[in-house]
Parts: structure tokens; C-alpha cells; sequence
């Protein structure tokens, strides 16, 4: 830097003699002062504004605003005591209306002296950091009346018994009680904390801690929520109506803590009306304001949510293991079902279709459709029991409906292998007798399997429509070839069935009467020639005949029978009774086949178009047969059915298990193997992991299984135990 | 347990590892006049024992020797002496596995041989040696073509055999489990060596570190089920 000094360069102030009158001061003083007594006193209308402002404006400019300052804390504070005394002398329900009067009063005081000391609070104030006029006001107005001791806490009670007589049904001057309270929020907002709301809470808590436990002790679940809503919904009237908005999270959180979350575990499970009741009589309402109200505390929605799962859990689990329930399977899915669709409803009516409760429904369906080994069994013959009959007469979209109902059930089954295993079974009976009632429904459920579970799923199912389909076009160009001599031969209706897609049938030959060997001859002879290279066997055990018969007053009817039934009554075109063993010989049906048949044919009343000798219900051995030409029925077609059980029976029922976990066999090594080509080494609870994973879609394999699998590999030399670490397991390629 | 058996076995050729080529081995091999010597006693005494149609040591040879080393052709260290030889064939000895063994053990008289076995018990107790040998005892008995298992009456004896006088306790419940247990009718080596390392790993008797997640054989997680509930 330049050692030159910088010349400063000062102007100076113009200055112009002040005549100081020493008293000037004391006397302008006395006149603003007159002036403020004279605004308390309601006589503003003689002063001159004017006049007034320039007094105090002098003042401040001749260095006296420190006078006149404390001036003007000094007379508010005077007149502020003997308003204070006024307030005082309010006797009873007046005194808070002479507070809000005085209030009122001061307020508009002191935008006058606001308005006159106005040079003051724009120059003087900011400069030696006072309190602003009008803020000034409101501190000793506070300090004064607010916070003197024969006020302050009368005006406290005052306020809460105000309150608590609304609470208690009382009308009350809530207009007097907004300015009371806005008064204090405008004295800023500690005060309005510390001397209204805070004691307010707490006297609330206190009231509903009390109120609380007299309804718990006397009312229902229903009505001690209908009470509690009402409350919570009053309160936030109350802070719309006088109080500070910012209290109504308070106040409702009082009142929830208070009345919902101390009760919450009571409430719940409240014998006869509690949640479980609730549930169990579909009351929507009750719900939805359990649902709105816990959904206020912490925990509370988990409680309900906890409690329902539970409940739900517990009756599903009653009603699949129920002995009763399992004797009819649409009953028991129907059940399920209903069960399903209640909670739904509940779901969305009572808890705002909450994701969270949705979920805890499925699992807890998933949990106990479980229980029951035979659920995927019933499920099928459920839809069996839709297709065959079920759906006549209803709507395509109802239909669909229903099916998309059964998909959900299917969803949870953990072993879907065994639904499809029964589902082929039953597929299989309503294709080859005709019985299924609609096509588009039958491949809409197909449809929905693919989706669900991959082509593999479903293609052998979808293998069996072929057929189906194949066979009629198969039977159509076989009766063209056929059709110069049919004469009186018997119609022949031939299902082609692939081996591999339909359900493996113990294939019970029997011998055919020589009229239905012929015609099946033929059409050996046609199929043969024309798809060359393939076995045809002949399922006798699956098919069905209609048979014309006449008896013995002449009359006619058609007899619906399946392929054994109508094997045993050709034989009686040639004789008229027949021993069982002769029937036995000759047709050579299997024994307990036959028995069914004969039972059906000749033990049913209205069908029994044999008779039976002894007359009783079994068949014995030594029984004999006679055709009954004494038979009638009303109707023309008579329809003979055999007594099947559709049902599984004990045997089968193993055997089908059987079956199914030798197919799983395959699969779970499946697994195994294409887990360790890619890992190459893995431990052993990371392949029960995966393998879990893989094959879960279609079943849930059992640890042990895998295990056993796992071993198998290991002696067929595709894995290997790690010669260190013998947890691990080595993919040999 | 050495059952004669007519088939000669031809799958599985056992792991029985190499290391018996030891540093000692070499030497001797160096043709020395005192190895030549050895050599031929060694031959000689084979010879003394071998069968002259079928030039191998028969079941009968093996008896004759166990009398004249004076065990009992049951010993567990006959199996050893097998193992040493690394003879494929249950109950036969052949020249090439006769002196492959002696040689080893440095043994070109009978008396040598004998004072040689309490040290080859030793060497086969060592444990990198003994899954081997217990790996070997399980082949041995593997008598017929492709035939991977072994019965569990024939399992049970070997595994007295072979482990019962280290783990006598866990080797007389295990043989009682598998005796009195239905889903096993064989056992394979899998399963097998999977007894040993049980053995060895598995504090007795309260199992306390046995997981079975640890992917031990389905037959050990049965069988300590089965002491368990025997214990409770």
C-alpha cells in the first residue's frame, strides 16, 4: 500500500438552534398522556389526531422519546390494574364476557395510541430495541390480566368447565369461548399452550381415562366404538369450532390413547361382541369403525388383523377337518368357498380392501386348505360337480364367475400335482360319458390352469380334447364307409384314446356279445388302414350302450346301460334266466365289476329290468338271474347307471398317493440335477431351498424326499460329497 | 466275514490310494544283493501258500497263514494285511498283491510278518490312512459284478470289524438300529463312509453338534432319532 495518508473527507451537519423550553417535555407528555386516559375512557372522539401525532413526534425528535416511552408503560399499566380490578368484580358466567369486553376495548385503545405514537414505534422503538407499541400492549395485558393472580387460574377453570359442560351435553356460548381462546392464541402461542392447552389435555385425558373405563365396563364392543367414534368426532368439531387448529392432533390423540389403544386387547376380544363376533354375524358397520378407529393407535390395525387371522385359521381349520364335512366334497368346497366370498366382502366393505388384511386372509386360506390331504381332490370334484350339472341354465359370465373362484381355492393348494392327477381322472369320466355340460367352460378352465401352472401343466389335458375331437372325425369318416350296409346292425360311437394322456385304466377286457364284436371288427379293420402302425384295446370298462327292449305286455322302452351292463343283457336274447357263474363265464367281467352291474340292473327299484333270485339287496354267487317281463316304467329311455363311487375309496385313494409321489421322484431329481449343472457345488440346505423353489408351483417337496433323492444321485454317481467340507455337494459331469 | 465268492469282481476298483510308495520303498527296489535276497523269500513264501492250479493264495492258503501267524482269520488285521496288499479279490491273494505288501512291511519270513502287524495297525490307524482302509473294507466285500451295496447283516459285522474297537459304544447302537430298522435292506458307500465321519465328528452320547441339515445320509438322521427317543 501507498504509505499516503487518505484524507477523510466530513461534512457537517447543518445545525440549527433548538429552543429548549425545559418544561416543553413534561408539558407535551401531560398532553398525550390526557389523550390516553381520555381513549380508556371512550372520550377519543374530542382529540385531534393531528395534534397528538405531532406531539409525540416532537417528542421523540427533541430527544425524549425515552420519556415518553416509559410514559405510555407506565399509564397502560395503570389503567390495565384497574381494568383488572373490573374483570375481577365479574360475578359468575359475566366474568368471562367482561374479560372479552375489556378485551375488545384494550385492543382497540391501543391501536389508537399505536396509530398516535406511530413516529415512535417506526424510529425510536427499532433503534434502542423496545418492544414494539402494539406487541407492548399484549405483553402487559398478559402480565396484567391474563397472569394476575385472581384471574389467571378463575380463567383457566373457567374455560375447562366451560368445555367440560359441552362434554356433557351442555349448550354452551361457543362464540364467547373463540374470542376468549383467540385472545390467548393472539397473546402468542406459549400463552395459549401454557395456560389453556396443556391443562386441557390433561383434563381430557382424564375424562376419557374415566368415561372410557365406565362404557368398557357396561357396553359391547359395537356400542363402546359407536361411543368412541362420537367423541373423536366431537373433539375435532371442538377445535373447529374454538379452538387452535394445531390442537386437534393433540386432542385426538388423547382421545384415541385414552379410549382406543388402553382398550384395544379388551375390545377386541370382547366375549360375544368382540372382533371374532363381529366377524363371525357380518356386522360391516361395527367393522369399518374398528377398522377406522385402531387404524389411529400404533399396533392397531396389526391387533385386528391378528385376531381375525387367528379366527379364521381356526374355523377353516374346524371346517376341513370336520368328518361330517368330508362325506360330500361340493358340499365342503362350497363351504370353502362361502367362507372365501364372507371375508371378501368383510374385506372390502370393513376394511378399505386393506392389502394388508387381503393378504392375511390368503395366507391363512392357504394355511388350512392344507390341513386336509384330500382338498385338491374335493376341489375337483367340485368342479365336476359344476360341469356335469352345476352351470345349466347360467350365464356364460357366471360361469366364468365360479371357475375363477376354483382357480383361487387351486391357487392355495400346496400340491397341485394331486389336483391334476384327480382333475385328468374326473376330466376323463365327463368326456367319455358325454356328461360334460359346456365345451367353452370346460376349456376356459384348461385356459386358466395354463395360465396358472405352465403348458406342462396342461397338455395332457388339453391331449384328451384332441382326442375328442379326433374321434368324431375318425367315427364320422367311419360311418361314411359304412353306411351302404347298416341295416340292423348296432351303431358304434369309438373314442380313440392316446395312451399317456388319459389316466392309466387297469385295462379289464371282457368278452363282447358277437353282434358289437363284429362292428368292432370293422372298425379295427378302418382305423388300422388308415393310421398304420398303432394298437388299438378296447377300454370295455369305460363305455356305454343304448339298448332297445321290449317286455312283456309288448311295451318298448330304451335302455341307457354302460358297455357290462349291456354285455349281461344280450346274454339273456338267448335265455331267459341265467346263473351268476354263467354270466360270469361269459362275460367275463371282473368280480367286482360284475356284482356292481347285476346289483344296478337288478336291485334298483324302476330299473330293474332283471330279477334276482333270492330277492335281496347283495349279490351273491349263487344267485340266479331272469329277464323281469313284469318290468315298467313311466318313462320311455330309462337310464340304468351304475352304483359308482365317486368318492376315492380307502385303496384308491393310496394308490393315487402312491402314484403321485413316484411322479414327483422324477421331478425332484430333475431339479436337483439342473440346480448343481449350473452351481456346480452347493450346500445341502441351499439345494433343499432351490429345489423347494423350483417345484413349488406344482407341489411342496418334503425335505426328506429331497434327501432321499439326493442320495439316490449320489450312488448313481451324478453328485458327489465333498471330500472336505462334507456339507457340500459336487455335480460330477 | 471273508466269504469265498467264485466271480471275480471287475467294477468299482477301488480308490486304495498310493500312498504306500513311501521314500523306503524306492530304496529297496534299488537292486541291491540283500533286496534280491528279500525278493526271493518273499516269492518262496508265497509260494508256500499259493494254490499250484490257480497260482494265488486261496481262502485255504489265507487260513493256513492266518494259523501260522497265529490270528484268527477273522482279524481285523487280516483286512489291514489285505488292504496293505491292495488285493482286489476277497479271499485271494495274487503274487503281484503278496509282494507288493511284504515288501512294504520289509517282511520275507513269516516271523517278520507277524512282528510287522502291530506296526501296520498302527500305519492303517492313522487317520488319512483309515478312510481309506474303511473305504477299502467296503469294496472288499463288493463280491459281484456291478453290485454297489452290501446287506446289513454282512454290514454289521464289518462295521464291528473295522470300527468297533475305537467307537464301541456308537458302533453297538448303530449295528442294534440297523437291526432292528425296516426302510434299509442294503447299505452303499455313500452311506457308509457316511458311519465313519458320524464317528468321528459326532460328540457321544449327546449328539449335541449332529445337524441334519448338514446333509448326512438319511439312515444317520433316522438312527439318531432313534437314540434320541431312546434317551428321552
Amino acid at each position: 500500500m501507498s504509505a499516503q495518508k487518505k484524507r477523510n473527507f466530513q461534512i457537517e451537519a447543518f445545525k440549527h438552534r433548538v429552543v429548549v423550553d425545559p418544561k416543553y417535555a413534561e408539558k407535551t407528555w401531560k398532553i398525550l398522556e390526557h389523550a390516553i386516559h381520555e381513549i380508556y375512557n371512550h372520550n377519543a372522539s374530542g382529540l385531534s389526531f393531528e395534534e397528538l401525532y405531532r406531539n409525540a413526534y416532537n417528542m421523540v425528535l427533541h430527544k425524549f422519546g425515552d420519556k415518553l416511552y416509559s410514559g405510555l408503560v407506565t399509564t397502560m399499566t395503570m389503567h390495565l390494574k384497574e381494568i383488572s380490578k373490573s374483570i375481577e368484580a365479574a360475578q359468575g358466567a359475566s366474568f368471562l364476557e367482561e374479560l372479552n369486553r375489556k378485551w375488545a376495548d384494550h385492543n382497540k385503545a391501543l391501536q389508537m395510541i399505536r396509530d398516535i405514537l406511530m413516529y415512535m414505534d417506526r424510529t425510536f422503538i427499532p433503534s434502542t430495541h423496545k418492544t414494539p407499541v402494539h406487541e407492548l400492549g399484549l405483553n402487559l395485558w398478559r402480565d396484567n390480566i391474563i397472569h394476575s393472580n385472581k384471574i389467571q387460574t378463575r380463567l383457566l377453570n373457567t374455560l375447562l368447565e366451560l368445555v367440560h359442560r359441552e362434554r356433557t351435553g351442555e349448550v354452551i356460548n361457543r362464540g364467547l369461548m373463540r374470542n376468549i381462546i383467540k385472545m390467548l392464541m393472539d397473546l402468542g402461542s406459549s400463552v395459549y399452550q401454557e395456560d389453556f392447552e396443556k391443562p386441557f389435555l390433561e383434563v381430557s385425558a382424564n375424562f376419557y381415562s374415566v368415561e372410557s373405563q365406565q362404557f368398557i365396563e357396561c357396553c359391547d364392543c359395537g356400542d363402546y366404538l359407536k361411543k368412541a367414534e362420537r367423541r373423536l368426532n366431537e373433539e375435532m368439531e371442538r377445535v373447529s369450532h374454538y379452538l387452535d387448529t394445531k390442537s386437534e392432533a393433540k386432542i385426538t390423540n388423547v382421545v384415541e390413547k385414552e379410549t382406543i389403544e388402553n382398550h384395544m386387547q379388551r375390545l377386541v376380544h370382547m366375549e360375544n361382541s368382540g372382533l371374532v363376533s363381529m366377524l363371525v354375524d357380518d356386522k360391516y358397520e361395527d367393522l369399518g369403525r374398528m377398522y377406522n378407529l385402531f387404524r389411529r393407535v400404533p399396533d392397531g390395525l396389526f391387533t385386528i388383523r391378528d385376531v381375525m387371522t387367528a379366527h379364521i385359521r381356526e374355523t377353516g381349520k374346524q371346517l376341513v377337518t370336520d368328518p361330517e364335512r368330508l362325506r360330500d366334497p361340493v358340499d365342503f368346497v362350497q363351504r370353502l368357498l362361502d367362507e372365501k366370498d364372507k371375508h371378501d366382502k368383510i374385506i372390502s366393505l370393513a376394511f378399505n380392501n386393506d392389502k394388508t388384511f387381503q393378504n392375511a386372509l390368503n395366507s391363512s386360506f392357504e394355511y388350512f386348505i392344507n390341513l386336509n390331504p384330500r382338498s385338491p381332490e374335493f376341489i375337483s370334484l367340485f368342479v365336476d360337480d359344476k360341469l356335469r350339472k352345476g352351470l345349466k341354465g347360467v350365464s356364460e359370465e357366471d360361469v366364468e364367475i365360479v371357475l375363477d373362484k376354483v382357480m383361487m381355492l387351486f391357487r392355495y393348494l400346496q400340491e397341485k400335482d394331486v389336483f391334476e392327477k384327480y382333475y385328468k381322472q374326473h376330466l376323463a369320466k365327463r368326456l367319455l360319458s358325454g356328461k360334460t355340460v359346456s365345451d367353452d367352460a370346460e376349456r376356459s378352465l384348461i385356459v386358466k390352469l395354463k395360465t396358472e401352472c405352465g403348458y406342462q401343466f396342461t397338455s395332457k389335458l388339453e391331449g384328451m380334447f384332441t382326442d375328442m375331437k379326433t374321434s368324431q372325425d375318425t367315427m364320422q369318416g367311419f360311418s361314411a364307409t359304412q353306411s351302404a350296409d347298416t341295416g340292423d346292425s348296432p351303431t358304434l360311437a369309438v373314442q380313440v384314446l392316446t395312451t399317456g394322456s388319459w389316466p392309466t385304466q387297469p385295462s379289464s377286457t371282457c368278452n363282447l356279445p358277437a353282434e358289437i364284436l363284429g362292428v368292432c371288427e370293422k372298425f379295427r379293420a378302418y382305423y388300422l388302414g388308415t393310421h398304420t402302425g398303432r394298437r388299438l384295446s378296447w377300454q370295455t370298462n369305460m363305455g356305454t350302450a343304448d339298448l332297445k327292449a321290449t317286455f312283456g305286455k309288448g311295451q318298448k322302452h330304451e335302455l341307457n346301460v354302460s358297455t357290462y351292463q349291456m354285455c349281461i343283457l344280450m346274454l339273456f336274447n338267448n335265455a331267459d334266466s341265467m346263473s351268476y357263474k354263467e354270466i360270469e363265464q361269459a362275460t367275463e367281467i371282473p368280480a367286482s365289476d360284475l356284482k356292481r352291474c347285476l346289483q344296478s340292473l337288478a336291485c334298483v327299484k324302476g330299473k330293474n329290468v332283471l330279477r334276482k333270485e333270492p330277492m335281496s339287496k347283495d349279490i351273491g354267487e349263487d344267485d340266479a338271474f331272469f329277464f323281469n317281463d313284469k318290468f315298467s316304467s313311466k318313462f320311455y329311455k330309462v337310464k340304468i347307471g351304475t352304483v359308482v363311487a365317486q368318492k376315492e375309496s380307502e385303496p384308491e385313494k393310496q394308490e393315487t398317493r402312491q402314484r403321485v409321489e413316484e411322479d414327483r421322484k422324477p421331478q425332484i431329481e430333475a431339479a436337483i440335477v439342473r440346480i448343481m449343472k449350473s452351481r456346480r457345488v452347493l450346500d445341502h440346505n441351499n439345494i433343499v431351498a432351490e429345489v423347494t423353489k423350483q417345484l413349488q408351483s406344482r407341489f411342496l417337496p418334503n425335505p426328506v424326499v429331497i434327501k432321499k433323492r439326493i442320495e439316490s444321485l449320489i450312488e448313481r454317481e451324478f453328485l458327489e460329497r465333498d471330500k472336505v467340507d462334507r456339507k457340500l455337494y459336487r455335480y460330477l459331469a | 466275514m471273508m466269504r469265498r465268492s467264485s466271480t471275480r469282481k471287475t467294477g468299482s476298483q477301488n480308490s486304495a490310494s498310493s500312498m504306500n510308495s513311501s521314500p523306503v520303498d524306492l530304496f529297496c527296489s534299488a537292486s541291491s544283493k540283500a533286496s534280491v535276497k528279500e525278493l526271493e523269500r518273499i516269492d518262496q513264501l508265497f509260494n508256500s501258500y499259493m494254490n499250484k492250479s490257480s497260482d494265488m493264495i486261496d481262502p485255504e492258503g489265507i487260513e493256513a497263514l492266518c494259523s501260522d501267524l497265529e490270528v484268527d482269520h477273522t482279524d481285523v488285521r487280516i483286512l489291514m494285511l489285505a488292504w496293505k496288499m491292495k488285493a482286489e479279490k476277497q479271499g485271494y491273494f495274487t503274487l503281484d498283491e503278496w509282494k507288493r505288501g511284504l515288501k512294504a512291511l520289509r517282511a520275507d519270513t513269516i516271523n517278520k510278518l507277524k512282528k510287522a502287524l502291530p506296526e501296520l495297525e498302527k500305519e492303517v490307524r492313522r487317520p488319512p490312512n483309515f478312510v481309506d482302509f474303511h473305504s477299502y473294507a467296503f469294496q472288499y466285500c463288493l463280491t459281484e459284478e456291478k453290485q454297489k451295496s452290501i446287506d446289513i447283516d454282512s454290514i454289521c459285522e464289518l462295521l464291528d470289524l473295522v470300527l468297533g474297537s475305537q467307537f464301541h459304544a456308537q458302533v453297538d447302537l448303530l449295528i442294534k438300529y440297523l437291526k432292528t430298522q425296516n426302510d434299509y435292506k442294503v447299505i452303499n458307500m455313500d452311506q457308509w463312509m457316511g458311519f465313519l465321519r458320524f464317528c468321528n465328528e459326532i460328540s457321544y452320547p449327546d449328539l449335541s453338534n449332529y445337524d441334519p441339515d448338514f446333509g448326512w445320509p438319511l439312515i444317520l438322521d433316522n438312527f439318531v432319532e432313534w437314540m434320541r427317543e431312546r434317551q428321552s
